[in-house]
């Protein structure tokens, strides 16, 4: 090795990526919100706001532990509501928002078990908030049985609790991984559009910027369809190959259940994809190279991944980030899919019907905002 | 003669000591293209600097001037792909910009311009249908036009360096523009299509098309029916060939641009 060649190499290396300011800032201080954000969700993450609905079946000493578990649960800052029956508590669960029921049962003496409802949508976010609850009916109602730990058992209203494993991430997954595609393939095309001379070409055609961004979300929006047809087919299809000689039996596809319409879930996607074409235009506005518009990912994509509810529940964020959360559009999209897929939800369903406006909303919003960065005043 | 123009030979008398050239054309009631004392700054920086002219119709003007004198700057105010911060321009009789005069303007940028991933059909028949063109006939046109006909289906990425030069062209003519710019549609050209090329551009003329080419080549220059001489975004001299070495006294016109630089790029 020659170390005047090398030194020249490192050099020029270095002068490249010092002249690079988006890649230079990004390198130092994605990495570091990113990591903020992760420490401070994990650190600082509230204890989820709970109201409890309890139904006390339970008679003679029993009954001392609805006034016990009353008091434990308010103790743990948990509202308390006494109801007469379950379902009573189980319409309530449905309607309230952070609310679960424990149900008391008449044999809790003889070895009864005791249940928590929750909505199970949000299996992550309801593991939460039964945590806390958890603890207070142990605490309680050991202290009137004396001793006999009951067993909690879990139930759900929607979906059936602690199935597969892979059903409460489904939804999430499907929209995030979606997402991220979307923006990908549009961001990195479009800067092709602006850096490769056609942009410039294209302006200096009768064509209108609403034409461009239209255009471009309809073109990719075809194939964004078809990804999601591909990727749901895959997600909720299982196809079972028979034994062929010496393969064993195997089955292709992830089989996911699903409650509701695969099309209203396929409505859904479909949504969130356009927004993704759009804000993929949007961004390659501030990017000069292809790798910067990979390096908007961690900017754009990861508070996304975070605050969406894919893998943190929402409901346990710390309070300073909620107002973030309620404009990640890949949180409707992620509701919206848990709607569907655990819940069954159709068209009637007040909150799949938000969650489907704000994701039309935010591809249109978007789409307006792109063609903004479409003009004929390039340079 | 108008107003404008007198100005500049005004302006072109002081610089030179000597009378401008007049121009060749015979005054025509309706100039295909005007600038009327364009101005684009770019923060501190001036790129054109008070630029004042007519251009008649079917008409071939070499826009000459070393890099970075404005060439391209003016051309875009032309075609209204940027905003004059002073002054303006018309193309036809038309104010630019104006997206509908676009459709009979044609404009090869400086970069090719096309998509590389289409074939050459694909590339000519896209861009005439963003200029509204609903024939196929013109396509083909412009693909014999620039010879590469028997190309149609290969992929642009797949073409030798001139053969995309020439379909940029093709794209560029593809709706036959009655007014052209080129933005030195002949660099990485080599000389056979060079030769080639010119021969369009005077058969297009020909045909009625007012021209722009904007070049560094002072070889170039004797093929156009009258050259602007521009520098640090102003115009230093206009006339064809012959005058302005007349004018310079030379018969060089490598050096009577040089002359008319004065002392300063002479010494460059």
């Amino acid at each position: 090795m020659n170390p005047r060649r090398l030194r020249a190499l490192i050099g020029r290396v270095a002068t490249e990526i010092r002249r690079d300011r988006p890649s230079l800032a990004l390198l130092f201080i994605a990495p570091i919100v990113i990591t903020g954000l992760l420490t401070f969700i994990l650190r600082e993450g509230d204890t989820p706001e709970v109201h409890a609905v309890l139904v006390n079946e339970a008679s003679g000493p029993g009954a001392l532990v609805g006034a016990a578990l009353t008091t434990a649960l308010e103790a743990a800052n948990v509202t308390v509501v006494e109801v007469a029956d379950e379902a009573t508590a189980r319409g309530l669960v449905e309607v309230g928002t952070d609310t679960l029921a424990i149900v008391v049962p008449a044999d809790l003496a003889t070895g009864g078990q005791i249940a928590i409802i929750t909505l199970g949508l949000d299996p992550a976010g309801e593991a939460a908030q039964m945590g806390v609850v958890r603890q207070a009916v142990s605490t309680a109602v050991i202290g009137v049985t004396g001793g006999h730990v009951p067993v909690v058992v879990h139930q759900t209203v929607y979906g059936t609790a602690s199935d597969d494993p892979m059903v409460p991430f489904a939804p999430a997954i499907v929209a995030f991984f979606l997402y991220f595609f979307v923006y990908l393939l549009t961001g990195v095309s479009f800067l092709r559009e602006r850096t490769g001379g056609t942009l410039e070409r294209l302006m200096a055609t009768p064509v209108t910027r609403g034409e461009v961004v239209t255009g471009y979300t309809l073109g990719f929006g075809l194939f964004a369809m078809l990804q999601v047809a591909v990727l749901l087919a895959w997600a909720l299809g299982t196809v079972h190959v028979p034994a062929i000689g010496p393969l064993p039996e195997f089955a292709i596809g992830l089989g996911i259940p699903v409650a509701g319409s695969p099309l209203l879930a396929y409505l859904v996607v479909v949504l969130l994809a356009l927004g993704a074409v759009s804000l993929g235009i949007f961004l390659s506005t501030f990017a000069r190279t292809e790798l910067q518009v990979i390096q908007f990912i961690p900017i754009v994509i990861v508070p996304q991944f975070l605050l969406s509810g894919v893998l943190f529940p929402v409901n346990s964020l710390p309070a300073v980030l909620q107002p973030l959360v309620a404009i990640m559009p890949l949180g409707y999209a992620v509701d919206a899919l848990r709607q569907v897929f655990i819940r069954g939800a159709d068209l009637s369903v007040a909150a799949l019907r938000l969650d489907i406006l704000v994701l039309a909303a935010v591809a249109v919003l978007f789409a307006f905002v792109a063609s903004l960065t479409i003009r004929r005043d390039v340079v | 003669m108008p107003a404008e123009e007198a100005a500049i030979d005004a302006e072109v008398m002081k610089a030179t000591g000597e009378p401008a050239a007049k121009p060749a054309a015979e005054p025509v009631s309706e100039p295909a293209i005007r600038a009327v004392g364009l101005v684009k700054r770019f923060g501190p920086i001036v790129a054109v600097d008070g630029m004042t002219f007519d251009l008649a119709p079917g008409r071939i003007y070499g826009l000459l001037g070393p890099n970075g004198s404005g060439k391209t700057t003016l051309i875009r105010l032309l075609t209204g792909m940027t905003k004059a911060t002073e002054g303006h321009a018309e193309v036809l009789g038309v104010r630019m910009p104006s997206r509908a005069n676009l459709a009979r303007i044609g404009y090869m940028t400086q970069g090719d311009g096309i998509y590389p991933a289409l074939t050459a059909g694909e590339n000519a028949r896209f861009f005439a249908a963003a200029y509204g063109v609903r024939d196929d006939a013109a396509v083909t046109e412009a693909l014999t036009l620039v010879g590469l006909a028997d190309r149609s289906k290969s992929v642009a990425a797949t073409l030798s360096g001139g053969q995309r030069r020439r379909l940029s062209l093709a794209c560029a003519l593809v709706h036959r523009p009655p007014v052209l710019f080129l933005d030195e549609p002949t660099v990485g050209v080599d000389p056979l299509l060079r030769v080639q090329f010119w021969g369009h551009f005077r058969a297009l003329a020909d045909a009625g098309a007012t021209i722009v080419v904007s070049s560094h080549v002072m070889d170039e220059a004797d093929r156009c029916d009258e050259l602007l001489f521009m520098r640090a975004g102003m115009m230093l001299a206009r006339g064809n060939g012959a005058d302005l070495r007349a004018q310079a006294g030379t018969d060089d016109l490598e050096a009577a641009f040089l002359q008319f630089a004065g002392e300063g790029a002479v010494a460059a």
